[in-house]
């Protein structure tokens, strides 16, 4: 009987695992969340040198450019090292005096969900973008 | 009625079901996975130099031209970012690192006495590589008629069943000074030609 139930419980665990939207378009959903720790907001002006920011991170982090299109301001990249880590990147003019900039990340087949990545890859952007803007290159 | 042989595999539906649910569980992200590494500013300074040209136009020529040279396909360039992407297939047995895999196939062949050597990554003879680079040529911030020029170069391994067999990043400083000097070379023609 013991034993009938902890099988049964193993089905029950294995079909906990299906996704109940099979294709798995919308991700996890947490979409609110996910913005506050994927962005950043900075006090410039200056797209062009935010991207060129955005490029020289992504080329120190080990990442090679797969697209880059300036006008909207969207970059994708990937790194092929030990694991598979691909990133989108998006540079957006908030306002008169703000830029914003997300970043997205997947390892494999999952997506980076943790706050701490994206802080890391944020504390690299901050210093990048220090010195562009600082005329250094 | 008693049963002590069933309850003895109780432990081992146990461990099933452990894995079971620890199959639910997000896929934890490697630490440091977005962190830069200690060697950063020194692979910075392989990948980059400041060449100077008369324009914008003739480094860029210049580059894509050294590309193809490299037998390179551009898969997307972008001019106000400077970003060129660049990659190519090829066999992985090309030029001296045939010799190299050659010698380790050796090795491993001659037996179980160089446990150093992992012989999981031999036989790469025949294997296909994918090497992805990407060019990034920007005016200098810093000195007018300079351009800062930084490439950087992966590839991805796969074996003869199209399997992912290695994934690195190329730090390789003469692969990098090799680049350059092809660029330097373009250059040179591009400017005495036009």
């Amino acid at each position: 009987m013991i034993r009938k139930s902890i099988l049964l419980f193993g089905f029950l665990c294995l079909a906990g695992c299906a996704t109940t939207t099979p294709v798995g378009v919308s991700g996890s959903g947490a979409t609110l969340k996910a913005r506050q720790i994927q962005t950043r907001q900075y006090d410039t002006l200056d797209k062009a040198l935010t991207m060129r920011s955005v490029v020289a991170t992504l080329q120190d982090l080990g990442f090679t450019i797969d697209e880059a299109e300036a006008e909207l301001g969207t970059i994708t990249a990937t790194r092929y090292h030990e694991y598979t880590m691909r990133m989108t990147v998006t540079v957006v003019q908030r306002g008169d005096e703000r830029v914003s900039v997300r970043a997205n990340s997947r390892i494999g087949e999952n997506p980076v969900t943790d706050a701490a990545t994206y802080q890391d890859f944020f504390v690299t952007l901050d210093k990048a973008m220090f010195l562009t803007l600082h005329g250094v290159d | 009625m008693y049963r002590g042989t069933d309850n003895s595999r109780f432990p081992l539906l146990g461990a099933v079901l452990v894995i079971l649910l620890s199959g639910c569980a997000t896929a934890k992200v490697p630490e440091n996975a977005l962190r830069l590494e200690e060697s950063t500013l020194e692979v910075r300074s392989v990948q980059t130099r400041k060449i100077a040209a008369p324009s914008e136009a003739s480094i860029l020529t210049a580059t894509i031209a050294v590309l193809q040279d490299m037998e390179f396909n551009v898969d997307g360039m972008e001019k106000p970012l400077g970003v060129i992407s660049a990659s190519k297939v090829s066999d992985a047995d090309d030029a001296g690192e045939k010799a190299g895999l050659f010698f380790l196939d050796l090795l491993c062949a001659v037996g179980s006495g160089y446990s150093s050597f992992s012989c999981s990554n031999m036989s790469t003879a025949k294997d296909d590589q994918r090497i992805i680079l990407t060019m990034v040529v920007l005016p200098s911030l810093a000195r007018g008629g300079e351009y800062s020029v930084r490439v950087t170069i992966q590839r991805v391994i796969f074996d003869k069943e199209d399997r992912v067999k290695i994934l690195e990043r190329i730090t390789t400083p003469e692969i990098y000074q090799e680049v350059f000097d092809n660029l330097r070379q373009a250059l040179f023609i591009e400017v005495t030609e036009s």
